[in-house]
């Protein structure tokens, strides 16, 4: 506790704000490194334009344009590899973690590395669950095999003809009514 | 961390402990790292699991069997990263004691969140209208068209059926003989009820066909005309491989983001009508950016994940 008293002359410890080896500037110094009035402001805008054709970039594996519908492994790592790139520039730039010290390490990697365990403990007990499955219960499960003869049905019984409204979906749902 | 102050005169004292914060920041960010941490386990443990289940799944419906419309996703991560800049430039403006602008900006960014929950609310209720959604004990998704669902179909028609057997003759004919509207419905269930009755597999498939159409894996195209659209007051159960599962990690996923982003804009609604937002609050408002940026980032990879995979 400090004593309000008696003034006296304070060393500072390896770890205290003002001789953190981590922080050059201090607690706040980073906001000197990185707002420069207007330049700060066109920071942002380059990271939003930035973003926005990063959108447009993961959009683009559902046009028809994109050359590998065939290979879904290319167009998702693809998406992963753009929304990772998303979230850096939004980490680093609109969360200000490129400016702050080494003490987000502290908070964010324990984290993340939990994160990562959590998952991989998953993929033995829920990942594979399928492969213990009991015969009776894979005959309750719909198949690829199901989907495709329903669809092969669809078409044959709903032919499509309008391309116009291929994608009203949310309006093709009629309100619903009891009796 | 500690702070030891020297005291000359009384050097056989130990030395006094002055505390001070062990890392470089105000309390309020820290508790705002050390609360996004804990959402980033949250997140990461719910996005991780769709990953792992959708990928052991035996099969998993495309977006366009389920309804999903990527153009409206895309929209709404429009939404979300507009709505991210106008934090940061709220946070900008207090940070320079512009609390004009810094309530222009807040506003913006309370409207952005509003117009993201608008447009998930109505996601939602194309979804809720074509009869996708998780329920207990049972929702009317079937993974299967096998007996089960054949019987499913009939439990709903007879439903409807006691509806109609309680209806004067007259309100199934008109005077001419005609069947009236409810005359119409009655003759579609008993159809339905035929259709239903039979243990024929194909022709099981065919009545999931004929009640919910999927369309072709891999079309980008929605397929309309099922009769639980065209009669959308039959509400009867639908077939959709892999659907029990989508349903619940779709709304489990989205349902928790959304409620982030209530969350958010209860915060900003607070921030814009009682707080000044000069430079005295800016700490406030550069946190409460954190946890919207959070927000963000969650919806970068739910986005993919959930419209485009």
């Amino acid at each position: 506790m400090s004593d309000a008293h008696d003034p006296k002359p304070v060393v500072h410890l390896p770890g205290s704000p003002h001789a953190d080896p981590l922080v050059p500037n201090g607690e706040h110094g980073h906001h000197e490194a990185m707002h420069g009035g207007s330049h700060g402001i066109a920071k942002y805008v380059y990271v939003f334009v930035a973003l926005c054709l990063l959108t447009t970039c993961s959009f683009m594996t559902y046009s028809e344009a994109w050359p590998y519908h065939d290979r879904p492994a290319v167009g998702r790592s693809f998406m992963l590899i753009v929304s990772s790139a998303k979230a850096l520039l939004v980490i680093l730039f609109f969360m200000h973690l490129k400016y702050e010290a080494a003490w987000k390490w502290v908070l964010t990697v324990p984290a993340s590395v939990m994160s990562l365990f959590l998952l991989a403990a998953l993929i033995p007990d829920i990942g594979m669950r399928v492969r213990r499955y009991s015969e009776e219960r894979r005959e309750l499960l719909g198949t690829r095999t199901d989907a495709q003869r329903i669809e092969n049905a669809s078409a044959a019984l709903h032919p499509h003809e309008d391309h116009a409204d291929d994608h009203a979906d949310e309006h093709g749902a009629a309100p619903a009514h009891g009796h | 961390m500690a702070t030891v102050a020297h005291d000359a005169g009384h050097a056989h004292h130990p030395p006094k402990l002055i505390y001070q914060q062990a890392l470089p920041l105000n309390n309020g960010k820290l508790f705002m790292w050390l609360f996004l941490s804990t959402e980033i386990m949250f997140f990461a443990a719910l996005i991780g699991t769709y990953i792992v289940i959708r990928f052991g799944a035996v099969v998993w419906p495309s977006t366009h069997a389920v309804h999903l419309s990527e153009p409206i996703g895309a929209f709404n991560t429009f939404v979300l990263i507009c709505s991210s800049v106008t934090i940061v430039l709220c946070f900008e403006a207090a940070r320079v004691n512009n609390a004009a602008g810094a309530k222009v900006w807040m506003a913006l960014t309370l409207t952005l969140g509003c117009v993201f929950l608008g447009v998930k609310g109505y996601e939602y209720t194309a979804k809720f209208d074509h009869g996708i959604y998780p329920a207990y004990p049972r929702g009317p998704i079937y993974e299967r068209p096998d007996l089960y669902y054949g019987s499913g179909v009939r439990k709903r028609v007879q439903e409807h059926l006691l509806h109609y057997a309680k209806l004067p003759p007259e309100q199934l004919t008109d005077k001419g003989g005609k069947p009236t509207e409810d005359g119409e419905k009655l003759a579609i269930l008993n159809q339905l009820k035929d259709k239903a009755s039979t243990s024929d597999p194909t022709a099981l498939v065919n009545l999931a066909a004929e009640i919910y159409p999927l369309p072709p894996s891999g079309s980008h195209e929605h397929v309309h005309g099922g009769l639980n659209e065209t009669e959308s007051w039959l509400r009867l159960p639908i077939v959709i491989p892999g659907g029990n599962m989508w349903a619940s990690t779709y709304f489990l996923l989205t349902g928790f983001h959304a409620i982030h982003v209530l969350v958010g804009l209860i915060f900003f609604a607070i921030m814009l009508f009682t707080w000044k937002l000069d430079a005295t609050c800016h700490h406030g408002v550069e946190n409460l950016g954190l946890y919207w940026h959070f927000v963000d980032l969650v919806w970068i990879f739910l986005f993919p994940l959930l419209y485009l995979f």
